[in-house]
């Protein structure tokens, strides 16, 4: 079905395409009484065609059509075929093979765009790859090691060392499970057949199992939360995007020194509802800003023995958002403090 | 009679199965385990076990298999462990009666209360007909809903719907299951019926998103009336 559309808009186009050169070149033969004028019109033609449409098949269609059009209607004898002379078949040879190659041209031009982005995606993923096993090695490290040195020296231990040990097993091992979620998420935005799962959800109860789930987590971390009045539903993968706002709300937990509360605020604004989480912390650096969701490893020198949260949190944020069509912004507050928002589209329209 | 709960635990990963039966152990449970599909189904006719703990992805075959040939013969709870996938395979053990899933990886507070809960709502099934949690009393008999004394005006459908779900409180009611219980046929538009439904109670009731309250949204997947701790 598919194809039959992108068939069909690409015969439309080359019809239209020739249809308004034929009648350009007509009035200009008729204004300027020359003819020198109608092969690079035909031409041009020919080229747009290439160009707008897929494949190359148009595009010779095209000219073998501009070739007929030329003879029959601007070279003598005038609006009859004639191939007889000769001067009209060398010039009708030379205009098919100059058509195929721009249409060759042109589509070899639209090809190296697609690799283009191929590659780029292509470079994104290994820097996360590069990224995330730099990543992981550290709470293997200790996770591994803890629990080799419990079970080796299990009688000389204090109980205060075990526990001590133990925890730091369980505190790496939630880490790693954070890291697992995001790596998920991004795995399955990036392989092409999978897409979202998108359902209807309401906004109210998007928010709540957020907030639930961040509280039983950080007990003790304020958020001041303000919704609108309205029954708001929005068409999301819901897993998805409460990843995004807990990635979020995470990410100002660890990184915004010196955070008093956080606001998270949604309103809505024509079609759209915004999504607005902004903290009283540090701020983030200028030259940080620029990147920060673009995942860090841009070729900043990291310690190696530093856990870094990766900023992969906020990359796959920024990618969850882009493949539902919006996109994420980060910025400082005048007070201090960062804000993050996005908008995502609803399907209010006020019916019951 | 009250203590030493049996639970059948089918898992075939040696350990994850070492430290949920350490857990559940710890907490003064009893525990069986088996490691496949054959031996889940063989152990739970000679034990008859309190509840049963069931992994979906199993060596010989799938956990919905044993959860289908459990249901063919009792009621007992059933909670599901499932792998984080998308949300159809924990709909589907629900649809086809699990009681509860927990999604792997998961830490032991967690598990214990759903546990606790899962076995806490099979003994009290049909007990007395009010429901009570924390200050929501529901009146079966009278058909009404009170929170803090007063009665909460619900309509029909609503008092319905809450009814239901207290009646299978600490249970995950999945949409279709809450729908066809309601309306008795479910359609493109049912979820949006509910879902309004559902704005509509919270609203009569007062609940603020992100305040631990009656009702908890498992998202994409249905409603569940929590239970007193």
């Amino acid at each position: 079905m598919k194809e039959f559309i992108s068939r069909l808009r690409n015969t439309f186009l080359l019809i239209l395409i020739m249809c308004l050169a034929f009648c350009i070149s007509l009035l200009i033969s008729n204004i300027f009484d020359n003819e020198s004028l109608i092969p690079a019109i035909m031409m041009l033609a020919v080229f747009i065609i290439s160009l707008v449409t897929k494949g190359y098949r148009y595009g010779v269609i095209a000219s073998l059509i501009s070739v007929l059009a030329v003879n029959y209607a601007f070279t003598f004898p005038y609006f009859r075929f004639n191939f007889t002379m000769s001067e009209n078949l060398v010039s009708a040879i030379i205009m098919i093979i100059v058509t195929m190659i721009t249409g060759t041209l042109a589509t070899k031009l639209r090809n190296q765009d697609a690799l283009k982005a191929e590659s780029e995606m292509e470079r994104m993923r290994a820097n996360l790859l590069r990224a995330v096993s730099h990543d992981l090695r550290t709470p293997l490290t200790t996770i591994y090691g803890s629990s080799s040195t419990i079970l080796d020296n299990y009688d000389v231990l204090s109980d205060e060392q075990k526990q001590k040990m133990l925890l730091g097993i369980r505190e790496d091992s939630e880490w790693l499970m954070r890291m697992v979620e995001n790596l998920l998420s991004v795995t399955r935005l990036d392989s092409d057949n999978v897409k979202l799962i998108k359902s209807p959800t309401v906004l109210d109860e998007l928010i709540d199992s957020v907030i639930v789930k961040f509280r039983r987590k950080y007990p003790d971390k304020p958020i001041v939360l303000t919704l609108p009045e309205e029954f708001t539903i929005i068409s999301i993968d819901a897993m998805l995007i409460q990843q995004v706002l807990f990635n979020i709300l995470e990410n100002a937990i660890s990184h915004a020194k010196g955070m008093t509360q956080i606001e998270f605020k949604v309103y809505l604004r024509d079609k759209n509802a915004v999504f607005e989480i902004s903290d009283d912390g540090c701020g983030i650096p200028k030259e940080r800003l620029k990147t920060i969701f673009s995942g860090l490893y841009t070729g900043e020198i990291i310690p190696s023995d530093t856990k870094i949260n990766s900023g992969i949190g906020l990359s796959v944020c920024s990618s969850i958002i882009k493949a539902h069509g919006s996109v994420i912004s980060a910025e400082n507050n005048e007070k201090g403090g960062a804000t993050f928002r996005f908008a995502l589209e609803t399907e209010n329209e006020n019916n019951e | 009679m009250n203590n030493k709960y049996k639970i059948l635990l089918i898992e075939d990963e040696r350990n994850i199965q070492t430290f949920v039966t350490a857990m559940l152990e710890a907490d003064g449970y009893k525990v069986i385990s088996a490691h496949n599909c054959g031996n889940g189904k063989m152990l739970f006719s000679s034990h008859n076990p309190d509840l049963v703990i069931l992994d979906l992805g199993l060596p010989d075959g799938d956990g919905m298999e044993v959860l289908k040939y459990i249901r063919a013969t009792s009621p007992v709870p059933v909670i599901v462990l499932s792998a984080r996938s998308d949300e159809s395979d924990k709909v589907l053990a629900l649809d086809m009666g699990a009681n509860d899933y927990i999604t792997k990886p998961f830490g032991s507070a967690e598990f214990l209360a759903r546990v606790r809960t899962a076995l806490r709502n099979f003994r009290r099934i049909d007990e007395n007909s009010k429901f009570v949690l924390d200050n929501l009393i529901i009146d079966y008999d009278a058909r009404t809903v009170m929170i803090d004394e007063k009665v909460i005006k619900l309509t029909q459908t609503e008092y319905n719907i809450i009814a239901l779900l207290s009646q299978h409180c600490g249970k995950v009611m999945t949409y279709s299951a809450i729908i066809t219980a309601i309306w008795g046929y479910n359609d493109i538009g049912s979820i949006k019926k509910l879902q309004v439904n559902m704005a509509n109670i919270r609203k009569k009731f007062g609940v603020v998103p992100g305040s631990d309250s009656y009702i908890t949204n498992e998202l994409g997947v249905g409603y569940k009336m929590n239970m007193a701790e």
